[in-house]
């Protein structure tokens, strides 16, 4: 369950950074080498869950910031206010009338773990990436292209059974699939690059 | 009655009398010797102070208990190569030395442990559920609708249809939170340093305390060779040891070394000096019979009174020895110059009285180290006054049978002695000179004194002991400084209701900065555990209604669970980690130790504990080094009043010019026994205190025998002679032991008596007219 969390979270953060500004790449190493330094992307999200047994999926939505230097806000705004925000040493989760879940790297590094071998991408590291999934990537032509990631180390093959990510100019779908047969769907659409200084509400977010 | 017992018929009677007390004393050494043992621990030197009100049997079985502990830390060459862990534990496991030996959990006991917190989860709530649960009901509901939201959480549909209130969730990010710098990693709790190592911890428990000397060699040898096995099967791989069981085989290693080294070159020195003096072997028996029947004395006494005998008393006891075999000397030298002059019993009546106040004055000194509640400090004093009681009945009783056929010499060239007793007797500079020197040290030695009562001081441990130790501090975030709270009950129950007063305020500490960090033994008190399942099954109609309305399809769960017993707890893997805080003896009485760390205001916790009952504040370090202080500064103020009394009755028994010369070279030994300590950079410290008093109490017999009226005074310096020959070849090698508190105690003696030997003629009086050298 936690291995799920972490992962995921990170996932999410480098493949955000790593993907969103590839126009017309053609291979994974041209969208690792056409990293580059955009500080703020800005997307509106839609994530709907399937969870098996439950007569209805879960959708809920919001808005998703991630900034290098600081980390990323997961902002759910309906169908209740949730703010996720997480960076290289915490993660917290905060709620309206609770105090904040905090799990930092200090009381919980085995959290953080995934979260360093996922990084890797940033640094165009796709070895470290290859260790822990099976990488498939194809080019669909017209600017899309379509990443699916099959884990092949514990306990990650336990949890996962795989992660797919489908993108154009930026990162616009993330499907996971995991081993009890639930799903997780995120679109993410509205994605813009600029401005690229935090607002004073973002930068609060960061903070503490 | 002097006169009566040195009649030869009665004093025949009196020496047969003390053939039956030897031998009496010969079978009581039987019978206690074999239920005796040596006890090596640096601990057991210190007072064995009850924390108030807490049962003994509690305290003791922590004590016990956590001296058996045995803590590694190993760390392989690549990080994830269990390999040599693996190795590592199974040569634990086959040695029989451990009753218990914990390392990787296999993952059937990762999955009890599992259960045991699911079967439990109502009873075990955890504090976050409990703070959510306090409110209304939207609380609970909205921390579960956000782990379902959340893309983080990884929420499936078989964990909500089993614990729909997430409660084990939520137990273990609790969890999670409250556990620091150790982490599961495989089944094995793990640690990674900042250079990027991984350790892996594993835990022993030994079978025997760790102060059995023979079985803690052993052990130790045997773990000192697995290191080098593992180090050569798998070159790079670092072991990291901690427990009481290596102090204190280095301790005893050391007091052992010490008493072989210093043992046998003070027995040496002894040897060749009674050869060299007497020229016969027939001395050498003597004494020798005397120390043994002395030795006796003491064992048997200590055995007796203590039922066991410390290692550090037993070096200190060689000390001894050099203050008995005085008695024998001071005999046989009077024997060996006047022995064609005078018979065997008048030369005894003639020597009694300065023996009977030496023995006197000695064994009191010793004995006024019984004040001061250290268990190897009162065993040395009964020792030592058994022993020198011993040696010298011994002494009185049979030397003048023994000694007859000593060999006398008078030819016997005592041309420096009587040279040095003219200079003192007729020479102002001598009289005047060497006290003022002596006095001069005393004051320059005086000034630069420094005090330390820091107990950590007494025993200097290696330096990769100390390395390890942080080490290990660092990595399990664990510390050895024995700082804890201890809380007890008269039931379990008591004990863990009293301990759950006590969290509000345990973490007001934290947050009022006290202290950085505490472990806080997570099962509640039956109580409690009602308390949770009252408390979440009056609030869960509430909750699930809230999560169907949400769109949730979920249902009531059963509440009905029987509490946790701790016993059960215990018995669980659950507890894995913590049973070593919890102790309960057969009748109810139970406690819990909450270690704290990185302690700043230790005045504030103890207030704290106190106003919590059943609660006490244990912080073992500083309360020693406390008491080391207060006794230091009794011992001080008790050497002021001896010297004080001394001195007044010095001065009305001898006159105010006799006694002033009797006083001074005993105030001056001590100034100079001061001095050396201090000019050889050591600080004063109790000990140094105990070894003062000593020199009180051996230095006065050296005046005492000059001012003894029937001496002659060249055999009386003769016999002062060889008398501090002796006592500094015994304490002055103390001085050489590796253990800082006796070789502190042995320098200031060394130094005490050595300037109580000089300056001891002063006492002899001043002559007016010139005498010949003879």
């Amino acid at each position: 369950m936690k291995h799920f969390f972490w992962l995921f979270a990170s996932f999410i953060t480098s493949a955000f950074l790593l993907l969103s500004q590839t126009a017309s790449a053609v291979t994974l190493d041209d969208l690792q080498q056409r990293f580059s330094h955009q500080p703020v992307l800005r997307a509106q999200f839609e994530q709907q869950r399937t969870i098996s047994g439950m007569s209805q999926p879960l959708k809920s939505n919001g808005n998703v910031l991630i900034a290098k230097a600081h980390g990323l806000i997961w902002n759910q705004t309906k169908p209740f206010p949730l703010i996720l925000m997480m960076n290289e040493t915490r993660m917290e989760q905060r709620m309206a009338g609770q105090p904040p879940q905090v799990i930092t790297a200090d009381n919980n590094p085995q959290m953080f773990r995934f979260n360093s071998i996922l990084t890797a991408l940033f640094h165009a590291d796709r070895k470290a990436l290859e260790q822990n999934f099976n990488l498939q990537f194809s080019y669909l032509g017209k600017g899309n292209w379509q990443l699916i990631l099959q884990p092949t180390t514990t306990p990650l093959d336990k949890l996962f059974r795989q992660i797919t990510l489908n993108g154009s100019e930026f990162l616009n779908e993330i499907q996971i699939n995991d081993m009890q047969d639930d799903s997780t769907h995120i679109r993410f659409f509205d994605q813009t690059t600029t401005p690229t200084a935090l607002t004073p509400d973002e930068k609060h977010h960061f903070s503490s | 009655m002097k006169n009566t017992i040195f009649r030869p018929e009665v004093h025949r009677r009196i020496a047969y009398a003390w053939v039956l007390g030897v031998i009496a004393l010969l079978i009581a050494l039987m019978v206690v010797l074999p239920n005796s043992h040596l006890n090596s621990s640096v601990m057991a030197l210190l007072p064995k102070e009850h924390i108030e009100n807490v049962p003994p049997a509690l305290e003791e079985g922590f004590n016990q208990r956590l001296d058996r502990q045995l803590v590694w830390l190993i760390s392989p060459p690549q990080p994830d190569d269990q390999a040599p862990v693996l190795w590592w534990q199974q040569q634990l496991k086959q040695m029989a030395a451990f009753s218990n030996t914990s390392g990787q959990m296999s993952a059937d006991h990762q999955q009890q442990w599992g259960k045991f917190f699911f079967d439990n989860r109502y009873a075990l709530l955890d504090s976050a559920t409990q703070q959510r649960l306090a409110g209304d009901a939207s609380a609970q509901s909205d921390w579960i609708l956000s782990q379902i939201y959340s893309p983080f959480s990884g929420i499936s549909a078989k964990e909500l249809n089993n614990d729909p209130l997430l409660t084990m969730r939520s137990a273990q990010i609790t969890q999670q939170q409250n556990n620091r710098t150790l982490q599961l990693n495989n089944g094995w709790l793990t640690s990674k340093d900042p250079q990027g190592r991984t350790w892996y911890l594993l835990h022993g428990e030994l079978n025997t305390s760790s102060y059995d000397i023979q079985s803690a060699r052993q052990t130790v040898k045997k773990l000192d060779q697995l290191k080098q096995l593992v180090a050569q099967k798998w070159p790079g791989t670092q072991v990291l040891q901690r427990g009481t069981l290596f102090y204190s085989d280095y301790a005893s290693q050391q007091a052992q070394q010490d008493m072989s080294t210093i043992g046998s070159v003070s027995g040496l020195g002894i040897i060749i000096l009674i050869l060299l003096v007497f020229r016969s072997l027939k001395p050498l028996w003597l004494t020798l019979l005397s120390l043994t029947i002395g030795a006796i004395s003491g064992s048997v006494a200590v055995f007796i009174l203590f039922g066991e005998v410390h290692v550090m008393t037993l070096v200190m006891s060689t000390s001894v020895v050099g203050i008995s075999i005085d008695y024998a000397l001071h005999y046989l030298t009077e024997r060996m110059v006047h022995g064609e002059d005078e018979s065997a019993l008048v030369s005894m009546k003639k020597l009694f009285p300065a023996l009977l106040l030496a023995v006197i004055s000695s064994s009191i000194a010793y004995l006024l180290l019984f004040i001061a509640p250290f268990p190897g400090l009162q065993q040395l004093a009964i020792f030592a006054a058994a022993g020198l009681t011993g040696a010298f009945l011994t002494v009185i009783c049979w030397y003048p049978w023994l000694s007859r056929r000593l060999p006398v010499r008078k030819t016997l060239r005592l041309g420096f002695i009587h040279r040095w007793l003219f200079y003192w007797q007729n020479g102002k500079a001598f009289r005047i000179g060497i006290p003022l020197i002596a006095l001069l040290i005393s004051v320059a030695g005086f000034i630069q004194l420094k005090t330390d009562d820091d107990i950590r001081k007494l025993q200097t441990l290696p330096p990769e002991f100390q390395q390890q130790d942080r080490q290990i501090a660092a990595l399990t975030g664990q510390h050895s400084d024995q700082k804890w709270l201890m809380v007890y009950g008269e039931s379990p129950e008591q004990t863990l209701q009293r301990l759950e007063s006590l969290e509000s305020a345990l973490n007001t500490a934290k947050q009022s900065g006290w202290l950085n960090g505490y472990r806080f033994l997570p099962f509640p008190s039956e109580q409690q555990q009602q308390k949770n399942i009252a408390l979440i099954k009056q609030q869960a109609p509430e909750i699930i209604h809230r999560l169907q309305q949400a769109g949730i399809n979920t249902t009531l769960p059963s509440f009905e669970q029987p509490t946790v017993k701790p016993q059960n707890w215990l018995n669980s893997v659950a507890s894995e980690g913590w049973q070593l805080l919890w102790l309960s003896l057969d009748n109810g009485q139970s406690a819990v130790l909450v270690p704290v760390e990185g302690v700043t205001n230790p005045v504030a916790l103890k207030q704290m504990a106190n106003s919590h009952s059943g609660t006490h504040w244990v912080d073992k370090h500083t309360e020693f080094s406390t008491l080391f202080s207060v006794y230091r500064q009794h011992l001080t103020t008790l050497l002021g009043i001896s010297v004080l009394i001394i001195g007044v009755l010095f001065l009305w028994r001898f006159g105010i010019k006799q006694g002033l010369r009797c006083i001074i070279p005993t105030i001056l030994s001590l100034g100079v026994a001061l001095s050396v300590l201090s000019l050889s950079g050591q600080s004063l410290n109790l000990f140094s205190l105990l070894a003062l008093i000593l020199v009180l109490g051996i230095g006065i017999d050296y005046t005492l025998f000059f001012s003894n009226p029937a001496g002659t005074p060249s055999t009386s310096m003769l016999s002062i002679l060889l008398a501090a020959l002796t006592t500094e070849l015994s304490f002055g090698l103390l001085a050489a032991s590796g253990t800082q508190a006796i070789s502190g105690f042995g320098l200031v003696l060394s130094g005490g008596i050595f300037a109580a030997f000089i300056l001891s003629p002063l006492a002899l009086p001043e002559r007016t007219t010139p005498e010949k050298i003879s």
